[in-house]
């Protein structure tokens, strides 16, 4: 097996927050791994940081063999990446935003791809519409196709699901689960507990930036324990739940 | 409603300083301040120059100018916060789901902006003078009144602004026939050999004070502010108008630029937003109409073809700013998900700002044309041009994609106006000399090219910010 996502006690630091402490993990090629943790735990963080969009304050990581800051445009050209609160532009449509994510990404003729995602996600009826007029779940839809439009050979993808209704919700667990079955990998942060225990494989919990604890959510089952049981026992201590 | 303006001055000022620490941004009025009470200490030497009543005119244009520029962001505000931040993240917007009528939200709008401004600009700047004024032997009371008459020039240009733009978006027949209206009193005013400046009430006021001018000035600004709020329409929200794909042919019309995907979406903002005309006329045609008519008025200090260099100049320099219409409302964040790096943004940027520089291109030699010294319209453009390219070096240089909002950085401003005050000064100086010799300006093409090569280099080593 081979690591598409490797991190050597990364960690970030935001003026005087720490908001990542020395995380180390790896992720195999395959895998749909789900990383855990309450708000603020650094999730969002560690994501911007695979992805090259924020630099380590300090540790290092590599994604797909690409080191986080040699070349993090060379890492954002092969991944999807879904952020946790980006809007898409404006004044562009959403079939024009699509065409624009292609002609960045240099992909040809992606006219019946952006058809196949408009009517799988049901808003086919949007596609004219300026973005700035969508809802928010039409625009969650809209960041979540141009994540996948490419078929990118890893997703990492910040709580993709918290703006879905139950319905597309499902949809998007089957299509999440079936993505991974060739080969490929998604890493999701996400604290659904339920979605990350009906889809993940291996899971990891971050609580205040600090990872605690890393492992297959077989595991956890063969032990016949439930994740949001595990999860709040960890993370839970010393509050009041 | 007060609760609702606090919270929006708050919010201004937050977005302000998180981009470089309360105390930078604290430092600001400061610095205002400094400039004024240093700049008092000149006018007994300009005074040996210029007649006092010219002073006085140039001061309350500054005035007048600023407030255009502040509403003139201010109308553009929404659009601002709405491409930048999305609906939902500004005041202006979630206030929408309380129970307030957008009049309401937009008029604790329009009364933000005018405070925030009037203490960020106005009030450190006439402060200033009146510090500096025992000093200089002038008395209290008239450095007093001064602080009024500023303030009125400062409400007429921003409640004016406010008043174009919302006929602007109300009904285009009717704000061009009111500007043509608007020409045909300045022309016929012009004819008859008057000055209209004396006519500008803050100007006749400051000139002598008169309860009845006073009064008359408050209810043209009241009048002014209440038509904007009348006829202000609230933008649909949500409305699903479809629109035909824009994108695509302009991607194909495009394509031997650097970046297509980039250029062509800067080009589908600017069209949809309507923001290339709006941004056109009210932070480039109108402050330089307020420019040419008061550098008019000073014909008589310099020989003719100097006042068309100082004005291509300035020309340039407001033309550089430019590059803040296609920055102010691309944040990073949209393109931190694909492979662009902060460089190629900031490139691309800089291909649209190239390309809208045929708008100070035209602008100068119509005027060197009209002002009847077309035989130097070649070095004027070439002088203008050069300045602005070398002004916008040092601004993506200090700035990277955020210009709007680190001009309020007193360190990167002092920076600024430094490095583009020694190169105005020094080709001005030589082109009132000899005109032909503001042809050598071209020569700023290679500080202009190095500060770009350096602001792509400096901005990719450090995090995008979020603003
Ligand atoms: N740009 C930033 N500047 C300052 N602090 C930040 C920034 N981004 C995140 N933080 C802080 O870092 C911590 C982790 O945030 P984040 O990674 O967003 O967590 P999560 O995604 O798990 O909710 C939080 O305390 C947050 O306030
Ligand atoms: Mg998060």
């Amino acid at each position: 097996m081979t690591a598409v996502i490797k991190a050597d006690n990364l960690a970030k630091t935001y003026g005087d927050v720490q908001a990542v402490k020395g995380v180390s993990l790896s992720v195999e090629k395959g895998a749909l791994f789900g990383l855990l943790g309450p708000n603020g735990s650094g999730k969002t963080t560690m994501i911007r940081m695979l992805t090259g969009q924020t630099r380590p304050t300090s540790g290092s990581a590599s994604v797909l063999g690409i080191d986080v800051t040699q070349d993090p445009v060379g890492i954002r050209a092969r991944v999807g990446i879904i952020p946790e609160q980006e809007t898409p532009p404006s004044f562009l449509t959403a079939m024009e935003y699509l065409k624009f994510v292609a002609a960045v990404r240099q992909i040809p003729e992606i006219g019946k791809k952006a058809d196949w995602w408009f009517d799988f996600l049901d808003f086919a009826d949007k596609k004219d519409v300026l973005c700035k007029d969508l809802s928010r779940g039409t625009r969650q839809k809209l960041m979540f196709t141009q994540a996948f439009i490419h078929e990118p050979e890893l997703a990492l993808i910040d709580e993709p699901l918290i703006n879905f209704d139950p319905i597309m919700q499902d949809l998007v667990k089957d299509y999440l689960a079936k993505y991974v079955k060739n080969g490929r990998t998604i890493f999701i942060s996400t604290h659904i507990l339920e979605v990350a225990e009906e889809i993940c494989s291996e899971f990891a919990i971050l609580h205040k930036g600090t990872l605690l604890h890393t492992g297959p959510v077989a595991d956890l089952k063969a032990r016949g324990e439930h994740l949001p049981a595990f999860f709040l026992s960890l993370v839970g201590k010393g509050r009041h739940v | 409603m007060f609760e609702l303006f606090i919270a929006m001055v708050k919010e201004e000022w937050r977005v302000h300083s998180t981009m470089f620490g309360s105390l930078s941004f604290a430092l600001f009025p400061f610095l205002i301040f400094g400039i004024a009470f240093m700049g008092s200490f000149l006018i007994p030497v300009v005074k040996r120059t210029l007649p006092v009543g010219n002073l006085s005119i140039i001061i309350h244009a500054m005035y007048l100018m600023l407030g255009l520029m502040v509403g003139g962001f201010g109308m553009l505000g929404n659009e601002v916060m709405n491409r930048r931040f999305g609906q939902a993240s500004f005041l202006a917007y979630s206030a929408r789901s309380l129970p307030i009528s957008e009049r309401t939200i937009f008029a604790n709008f329009v009364v933000k902006d005018t405070v925030y401004y009037f203490f960020l600009w106005v009030f450190p700047f006439a402060f200033g003078y009146i510090l500096a004024a025992p000093f200089l032997g002038i008395p209290l009371s008239s450095t007093l009144f001064l602080l009024l008459t500023l303030t009125l020039s400062f409400l007429f240009g921003l409640c004016g602004i406010f008043f174009l733009s919302t006929v602007f978006s109300w009904s285009k027949p009717v704000f061009w026939a009111f500007l043509l209206l608007l020409g045909v009193g300045f022309g016929g005013i012009m004819a008859s050999g008057l000055n209209p400046a004396i006519l500008f009430p803050p100007l006749m006021l400051h000139e002598e004070f008169s309860w009845w001018n006073l009064g008359l000035s408050c209810i043209v600004l009241a009048y002014l502010f209440v038509v904007s709020l009348w006829l202000f329409n609230p933008e649909s929200v949500g409305s699903e108008k479809k629109h035909p794909d824009l994108f695509t042919p302009v991607l194909g019309r495009l394509s031997f630029l650097p970046n297509p995907p980039l250029a062509a979406k800067d080009a589908v903002d600017l069209h949809r937003s309507g923001s290339l005309i709006g941004q056109t006329i009210f932070s480039f045609v109108v402050p330089l109409g307020v420019i040419w008519f008061f550098l008019s008025l000073m014909a008589q200090f310099f020989p003719p073809h100097a006042l068309l260099f100082l004005y291509a100049v300035t020309t340039g320099v407001i033309a550089s700013t430019m590059y803040t219409w296609v920055t102010m409302f691309d944040a990073f964040g949209p393109y931190a998900c694909l492979p662009v790096a902060v460089s190629t943004l900031i490139e691309s940027k800089l291909t649209t700002f190239t390309i809208l520089q045929i708008i100070p291109a035209v602008f100068i030699a119509a005027v060197s044309i009209l002002a009847g010294e077309a035989a130097y319209l070649v070095p004027a453009v070439v002088l203008g041009l050069s300045v602005s390219f070398y002004a916008v070096g040092i601004m993506a240089w200090l700035c990277g994609l955020s210009p709007n909002v680190l001009v309020y950085d007193v360190k990167v401003l002092f920076e600024y106006l430094l490095l583009v005050g020694v190169v105005i000064t020094v080709f001005s100086a030589l082109s009132f000399i000899n005109p032909w010799y503001a042809l050598g300006s071209v020569i700023l093409a290679v500080p202009a090219w190095l500060f770009i090569r350096q602001a792509k280099i400096r901005w990719d080593a450090v995090d995008p910010q979020g603003f």
